[in-house]
């Protein structure tokens, strides 16, 4: 998801009461769900330890692929977004989840070897400070480090941030293939953690895109009474761009959009309770309000009647960031976003419940086959 | 911070001389990268000491922990160590919720570390818990970018992250899970240790200077050299809290020495996640170690 720190239509410093729909107990698995939640993992796993900072996402757009179902044909436009259609007729309804994840772009090589680097997205650059780097070239990753800081130790946020891939020399580091453009970023490890919860980076919005797989994995295609186009969108973090050439392409034709993509959770003990507060494990999130888009009330409540007829745990609320559904509003297309609940958004250290990818991916299957 | 500094310790300068050839280079690669993998938050070494001792058949652990063994015999009778240990921390309290608070282990009195910043590395980052029934995965707790957009006011305070705001997530959701866990106050945490090799022949990771010392002492063990007098290898505990117990320890016992020393490498990024050394460097020091067991 976007941090919203660019969007000229951000709405800041919101703040209203979260509706927590299945407030109450946890959701307790049945082996059925057990197999959901294996299933969710073994999808999730793959996106995860692919790398795609924003520009570069050939390496999960080629996996995505190879995780469609046999029967889905793809095709990828001048953007670079990967696209699905299913059924036929109107009213046409977009899904769509975002492939990119936040990272670094080399801008220059010092005399000594080191990277100049800018930031793709927006994240905390202390959390990358004096850790593992790893540039991603054609031919390969090269590891490096990421420097830790020579001055300024009594403050939290490092200076601009450089790597050492150990070259040495300008000369030597472009001899072992380094070159300004390329991209930057921390090795990454999917984990399991206690239940049903799972730790690592980028899980925004390879949540999403893997939902979007599932729910197409599942899909009762004869039930479909309209046209739904799956999208998995490049270059969000950087200012939802995949999803405005979508949305231009599409112009006027859609009739709803749903852009699938973190619900970020102040569900930590460190975060303010004043909103964004819904617990992972309880399920998918109505993203009802963000820095991007407001979803009118009436297709939240649809929404809402959605998850109760099919059963799904969904919770209502509101969060930060901006989303690539509203891409699409200025075309009259209204903007209904789903989430997932995410603690620590933008880290290496991301957390998630496998539970909510399940709720999530139910989700949209019930939105493509009864909305 | 308490720890005595003894003269006759010396620090095995690096030179070279390549006199002596190791059966394979990538011997010590491999036991660095080993090592470097290794939690042993000082005082609480149990695990890395296992290792140790499985490394090396015959060797011993004294009561304080220490890993030794006794090359050779009669006059002079030295010392060779190295310090196994590491600042880490242990979980201080489990919280009703299932988050984990932490202490720091070693690093100088009255709390103070080498690096200011040096708890900051674990904000956002994954960590191993050591639990009685084994490694645990979990994280700690960092801001969310999103969540902290438009709430600090432009010129604030922009302190540095401490272990007291260290909130560790193993995935639980109450005390009773974390316990299911096998997860008790006084666990071992430390950063998950993915050393990483870069460049020529590069490691970084977590005190990798002091594991790729340790890691060319115990491989100039494994070339079994043919030593002159007695020479005593241990590999010590403790080093980094109150006073220096582990090679205390150790000269108390096997000792007394006609002369110690100490295995150490030059490290870039000290102190630091990406504390880097050069395996090159790692070599030489083999083959410092290996002449001066030999009396050449």
């Amino acid at each position: 998801m976007a941090d919203g720190g660019t969007g000229g239509r951000a709405v800041r410093d919101c703040v209203l009461a979260l509706l927590l729909l299945s407030a109450g107990p946890p959701v307790y698995l049945s082996a059925q769900d057990s197999v959901r939640i294996s299933e969710a993992q073994s999808v999730l796993a793959q996106l995860v330890e692919t790398y795609g900072v924003s520009g570069t996402e050939g390496p999960v757009r080629e996996a995505v692929k190879r995780l469609l179902p046999s029967w889905a044909k793809s095709e990828t436009d001048t953007a670079g977004n990967l696209w699905v259609r299913v059924g036929q007729g109107s009213p046409v309804v977009v899904v769509i989840a975002h492939l990119d994840e936040i990272g670094f772009r080399v801008t220059g090589i010092r005399d000594d070897g080191t990277l100049e680097l800018e930031t793709r997205g927006g994240f905390i650059s202390s959390l990358f400070e004096a850790k593992p780097a790893l540039v991603h070239t054609d031919q390969g990753d090269i590891a490096g480090v990421f420097l830790p800081r020579d001055s300024g130790f009594t403050r939290h946020t490092p200076p601009p941030l450089r790597v050492d891939v150990g070259a040495g020399s300008r000369a030597k580091a472009m001899a072992r293939g380094v070159n300004p453009g390329q991209t930057v970023t921390m090795p990454k490890q999917y984990v399991r953690l206690s239940g049903t919860r799972a730790t690592g980076r980028s899980f925004d919005d390879r949540v999403g895109a893997t939902a979007q797989l599932i729910a197409l994995r599942r899909l009762d295609r004869a039930a479909l009474k309209h046209q739904v186009i799956f999208i998995w969108s490049v270059r969000e973090e950087i200012g939802l761009e995949g999803a405005a050439a979508a949305a231009a392409a599409l112009g006027t034709t859609p009739r709803r959009v749903h852009a699938i993509d973190t619900f970020v959770s102040a569900d930590s003990p460190i975060e303010l309770p004043n909103f964004a507060v819904a617990p992972i494990g309880r399920g998918a999130v109505a993203r009802a309000l963000d820095n991007s888009s407001i979803t009118p009330p009436a297709y939240v409540d649809s929404l809402v009647q959605v998850a109760r007829a099919r059963g799904v745990a969904l919770q209502v609320g509101t969060t930060n960031g901006g989303n690539d559904g509203s891409e699409f509003t200025p075309f009259g297309v209204v903007d209904v976003p789903i989430g997932w609940p995410l603690r620590y958004s933008h880290s290496p250290a991301e957390v998630i419940d496998l539970k909510d990818v399940v709720s999530l991916a139910d989700m949209i299957r019930a939105v493509a086959e009864t909305w | 911070m308490k720890a005595r500094r003894t003269a006759a310790v010396l620090t095995l300068l690096l030179s070279a001389s390549p006199t002596v050839r190791l059966s394979a280079q990538g011997d010590v690669d491999r036991l660095a990268l080993r090592f470097a993998s290794m939690t042993a938050a000082t005082g609480l070494e149990q695990a890395m000491v296992d290792s140790l001792q499985a490394l090396f058949p015959g060797s011993t652990r004294d009561h304080a922990g220490n890993v030794t063994l006794t090359l050779g015999q009669g006059s002079p009778k030295r010392l060779f160590t190295c310090p196994l240990d590491e600042v880490g921390y242990v979980v201080g309290n489990i919280l009703p919720d299932g988050f984990l608070l932490l202490r720091r282990v070693g690093g100088g009195g009255a709390g103070r570390t080498a690096s200011p910043l040096f708890d900051q590395q674990l904000e956002g980052h994954r960590v191993t818990v050591f639990a009685a029934r084994g490694a645990v995965p979990g994280v700690v707790a960092v801001k969310s970018t999103h969540l902290t957009r438009g709430r600090g006011a432009p010129g604030a305070p922009d302190p540095v992250f401490t272990v007291d705001n260290a909130y560790v997530d193993v995935g639980a959701s109450s005390a009773a899970e974390v316990q299911g866990l096998g997860i008790a106050v006084l666990a071992p945490v430390s950063l998950a240790k993915r050393p990483q090799l870069y460049g020529e022949r590069l490691l970084a990771g977590p005190v990798a200077g002091r594991r790729a010392a340790c890691a060319a002492l115990a491989a100039a063990v494994q070339a079994k050299p043919k030593v002159k007098g007695t020479v005593v290898v241990a590999f010590t505990v403790q080093s980094l809290y109150a006073s220096n117990a582990g090679l205390a320890s150790v000269k108390a016992l096997l000792g007394p020495f006609d002369d110690i020393k100490t295995a150490a490498l030059p490290a870039r990024y000290a102190d630091t996640a990406v504390e880097t050394v050069a395996l090159a460097d790692a070599d030489r020091l083999v083959r410092e170690i290996l002449q001066w067991m030999e009396g050449r």
